[in-house]
């Protein structure tokens, strides 16, 4: 009852304030005028009854006042009188208004994009049914070489892990790569993902329509049956629900279309097609070639499945500790989000803190900003405090100022945030994140708004704290109000953010150095006038070694003759990509015996002189060397070097007989065998493609698909056109998936590196930016604070210059002291970008030496800019003012 | 106004002004003066306490208001008791008592 009587009424005072007014107006007025009457019938005349009436009362608008004061909602009504009083004072100040609100909408933006980023790779819960339960196995190495990273598992490991760990539902993917689906009279290169019977179990994938391999599917030399994305089974066969049971055409095999996998179903690999894996402990089962992905089964827990898994592959622990004498192998298994993000989760988390930094500057610029601007206030402060405003009041206004910018700059942010989101996301490789989307969701959001408070705490906490000490005589007595001691936490304040930009600079710095490093390594080949395509040959019609031999032949016959075109050739792989690695018995020489690991590719005569690889010693391959002809293999420098130290490898063996008849020089490529930098050259073995080894080649297609290579003189119009067709003529139902230049390669390769750049650039680049705002504001306002100290300089005698070294020195000092302190920070920072550098040192003295340049050189623009105003102080007119 | 006026306690005011108007209706100057009578002059309630009070009260639903003629023929804003407001009329009365009594007997005490 009491509630509701003081709603309805709180609400009548907000909302029909006139009429509530005009009434408390009224009812005072009529109190004052019964108690004159009693007055002037007590004999007074009437102006003194009036008088002592009014004293009597107490001041009508005090009465008023309290009344209001007193009133449901008033609290409501103050804070509407605050916000009102706070946005006229920002709408005074446009200047410092935009100032921080575009400094906030910058680093809050920048805290959005990366937030929303951190939130899709580790916060969001994957776009499966309990993905608690799921996992991904680890292996762990403790020792003298420690290792812990996600394995792979060889045929032997599956069948032992399937077989012994009951705890666990467990399935594998053998990769995605391209094939041929063949569909009416078209064929198409689509992505076909290898996965054994329960893969979709695991992931709690259901089909819509048909079912799930089964475990005879999945056997070895079972039948050929396979499951399309909806994706596919719409655009592709036109969404034909009587094609479960049907023969699709693919690989250039039928197979059974057994299911369909609902619209919007979500899968590790995202492939249009999914077939069986059919794992063994032969072909692709001999080495470790396939992902293992888990699922705890109801009521097991994932110490019981650890425990499994251990006993499982018991003996391949044994074996290791027998031959590592001092270290121990363990496998466990690790939370999918988890082990998917395990790469990216540090330089994602890098960014964060880098993005973090930018929210500390802009803070710091804002704090100072801020606090001149509530000093210059202080008169009219120390006047709304004479006028009986209490502390609280005055506190309370300024906190609501801050709040309103900080929630605009936070609105302006999200903007941001959204642009700069879309901009990234643009930037990064397909498939590049292992999640289907980033976007900006609640959490998202609740975390901007989180943000935007935090800065109107940080950067309104020191303006609230230098109103406490506010001396009401003094502060109404001066006009001017420069505290030494404001100037000096005003310093601080830049050189922290300079500190923090320091760091940033030269993090960016050595990313760079590193990307400049890897794009100008010598290739080794010479990349202009190449290009590239590439076709799956993942298919039944070139598992016989002849017809594979006759594809070569044909299609890099019909290149030759393309006008303009100077050789054409095929290789497994191309420079900058990743290799195949094979293991080599050394049969002579001086290390003679040695099991070796290498790169290996198999490539047609024409490949050394299309890329323009030089040959260093010996002979390359010739028509000759045929599938009958005695085995002869190309190796590399590296090789040479590593192995034959000191003496030519020429004319040694190696396994199977194979002589090498010749040496070529290194190119750049991706490593797949001792990854220590993202382009590196390695040893490498050259095969004539007419000798590769007939039962590796259907395994080694399932992986890679080779790429034709042709060069031209000159720019040939139609060039990719007139390549597709010199293949068709060869296989009319053979398309190439995708045309790409060596640069394309080298970029594709290099992609990572280059977001980093551009990422730690940007966000460089925004912290030098506001660090340059800052000391701007800081020279800027002591030139106007100082103006008439300045005046009396220059009339005493000092030169214009001298003035405007002085008013500048702040400034630069604060910089200076923020250079020093970040270059200290570099020291111990940068350590952690050590796996992260290729080609130049954590502490490369070119880069401190540009940052240091880079940082004076704008500290020297954002210090004189505001001092040229020095040139225009007249000192008679500054001195006559006051 | 007196120095040594005494200092009306918390929650006594509202008391007053509901005792004031438990025999009918009467304006602001008209309260504030039957507070002084009926306390024999112990309290003498200023216009920047009743005023508030009062609206205070009103907004609670225990007082109601409507203009009206004052004795020498001057439009005045009148107050009167509301069925809620005699209601805590009630409450407060019997609280009060109990808290007087108790004040009593414990400075009684030796």
């Amino acid at each position: 009852m009491k509630l509701r009587s003081q709603l309805s009424h709180g609400l009548k005072n907000i909302f029909r304030k006139k009429q509530v007014e005009v009434q408390l107006d009224d009812e005072v007025r009529s109190c004052v005028e019964i108690l004159t009457d009693q007055k002037i019938a007590a004999g007074m005349s009437a102006g003194e009854a009036r008088r002592t009436a009014l004293v009597e009362f107490g001041g009508v608008e005090q009465v008023k006042q309290a009344v209001r004061d007193h009133r449901a909602g008033a609290g409501i009504e103050l804070l509407w009188q605050d916000l009102r009083l706070g946005a006229r004072q920002l709408l005074h100040n446009p200047g410092f208004t935009a100032t921080a609100i575009v400094t906030l909408a910058l680093s809050i933006g920048a805290n959005t994009a990366i937030f929303s980023i951190v939130n899709a790779l580790m916060l969001k819960s994957l776009p499966y049914a309990h993905p608690e339960r799921m996992g991904v196995l680890f292996m762990r190495v403790v020792g003298s070489d420690p290792f812990d990273r996600q394995t792979a598992l060889d045929g032997e490991q599956w069948e032992l892990l399937r077989d012994n760990a009951p705890s666990l539902i467990s399935a594998l993917s053998g990769g995605t790569s391209g094939v041929n689906l063949q569909a009416g009279p078209h064929v198409q290169y689509v992505h076909d993902a290898r996965i054994s019977a329960h893969y979709l179990d695991v992931l709690a994938i259901a089909p819509v329509l048909g079912r799930n391999f089964t475990d005879e599917e999945d056997r070895p030399r079972g039948p050929n049956t396979a499951i399309l994305s909806n994706g596919l089974w719409r655009n592709t066969f036109g969404a034909d629900p009587s094609l479960i049971g049907q023969t699709i055409r693919l690989k250039g095999e039928p197979f059974t279309v057994i299911g369909v996998l609902p619209e919007g179903a979500v899968t590790p690999s995202n492939a249009d097609v999914f077939t069986a894996l059919k794992p063994s402990r032969e072909g692709a089962g001999e080495g470790s070639n396939f992902d293992a992905i888990v699922r705890l089964r109801g009521g097991a827990t994932w110490q019981q499945a650890d425990a499994e898994i251990d006993r499982a592959w018991a003996a391949r622990e044994a074996g290791f500790a027998s031959k590592n004498p001092g270290s121990r192998l363990t496998f466990y298994s690790v939370p999918l989000q988890k082990g998917q993000t395990q790469e990216l989760r540090p330089k994602v988390l890098a960014l964060m803190l880098a993005a973090g930094f930018i929210l500390l500057i802009a803070c710091a610029n804002l704090a100072g900003l801020a606090l001149v601007r509530m000093l210059r206030r202080t008169p009219e402060m120390a006047t709304r405090m004479a006028l009986g405003a209490s502390r609280w009041q005055i506190q309370r206004q300024l906190w609501i100022e801050n709040l309103l910018l900080a929630l605009l700059g936070g609105l302006a942010g999200v903007g941001a945030g959204f642009a700069a989101l879309r901009g990234l996301l643009s930037l990064l490789p397909e498939d590049y994140l292992p999640v289907a989307s980033v976007t900006l969701d609640a959490r998202v959001l609740a975390f901007t708004l989180a943000v935007s408070l935090c800065t109107s705490i940080l950067f309104g906490m020191l303006p609230a704290l230098a109103t406490r000490r506010l001396d009401l005589r003094s502060s109404l007595a001066s006009r001017t109000v420069a505290g030494g001691d404001r100037l000096r936490l005003r310093q601080s304040l830049i050189a922290g953010e300079v500190a923090l930009t320091v760091v940033l600079l030269a993090a960016s710095g050595l990313l760079i150095r590193t990307l400049i490093h890897l794009e100008t390594l010598p290739p080794g080949f010479t990349s202009a006038g190449v290009m590239t395509a590439k076709a799956s040959l993942d298919d039944a019609r070139y598992r016989d070694p002849a017809a594979f031999r006759k594809l070569l032949d044909e299609t890099t016959a019909a290149m030759r003759q393309i006008p303009g075109v100077e050789n054409a050739a095929v290789g497994l792989t191309l420079p900058y990509e990743r290799t195949l690695n094979d293991g080599f018995t050394l049969r002579d020489g001086p290390n003679a015996g040695k099991q070796i690991g290498a790169d290996e590719l198999y490539v047609t005569p024409g490949y050394f002189d299309t890329l323009k690889i030089q040959l260093l010693q010996g002979r390359v391959f010739t028509a000759e060397d045929g599938p009958t002809t005695q085995p002869v293999v190309v190796v590399n420098r590296s090789f040479a070097r590593k192995f034959y130290p000191g003496e030519s490898p020429v004319g040694h063996t190696l396994d199977k007989g194979a002589v090498i008849v010749g040496v070529v020089n290194d190119v750049q490529l991706s490593s797949g065998l001792n990854p220590i930098a993202p382009l590196q050259s390695e040893e490498t073995v050259y095969i004539p493609a007419t000798q590769f080894d007939s039962k590796l080649l259907a395994v080694v297609h399932t992986w890679f698909q080779p790429s034709w290579v042709v060069r031209t003189s000159a720019p040939v119009e139609g060039l990719t056109q007139q390549m597709q067709r010199a293949l068709s003529s060869a296989d009319a139902s053979l398309p190439f998936s995708g045309f790409y230049s060596m640069s394309g390669l080298m970029d594709k390769t290099l992609a990572m590196q280059r977001i980093e750049v551009a990422l730690l650039g940007a966000m460089a680049g925004l912290a030098l930016l506001l660090s340059a705002v800052g000391i701007f504001a800081l020279v800027a306002n002591m030139v106007v604070q100082r103006t008439r100290e300045i005046g009396i300089r220059i009339a005493l005698g000092s030169s214009v210059h001298q003035a405007m070294v002085h008013a500048g020195a702040p400034g630069a000092r604060a910089s200076a002291a923020g250079l020093v302190t970040g270059l200290i920070l570099c020291a111990g920072a940068l350590r952690v970008m050590r796996s992260v550098l290729y080609g130049v040192g954590v502490y490369d003295a070119a880069t401190l030496a540009a940052v240091v340049l880079v940082l004076v050189s704008v500290t020297l623009v954002a210090t004189t800019v505001p001092t040229l105003r020095i040139a225009r102080i007249d000192p008679a007119t500054t001195l006559r003012e006051e | 106004m007196s120095q040594n006026q005494t200092n009306l306690l918390q929650g006594t005011l509202d008391l007053l002004i509901l005792k004031a108007l438990g025999t009918g209706e009467l304006h602001g100057l008209g309260i504030s003066r039957r507070i002084e009578q009926i306390t024999r002059g112990t309290f003498q309630v200023k216009p920047g306490s009743l005023f508030p009070a009062l609206h205070r009260m009103e907004e609670a639903g225990w007082l109601s208001s409507f203009w009206g003629e004052s004795e020498n023929n001057r439009r005045a804003k009148f107050y009167r008791l509301t069925k809620a407001g005699k209601g805590q009329l009630g409450v407060e009365t019997e609280q009060w008592q109990k808290v007087s009594a108790a004040m009593t007997n414990a400075l009684r005490a030796t």
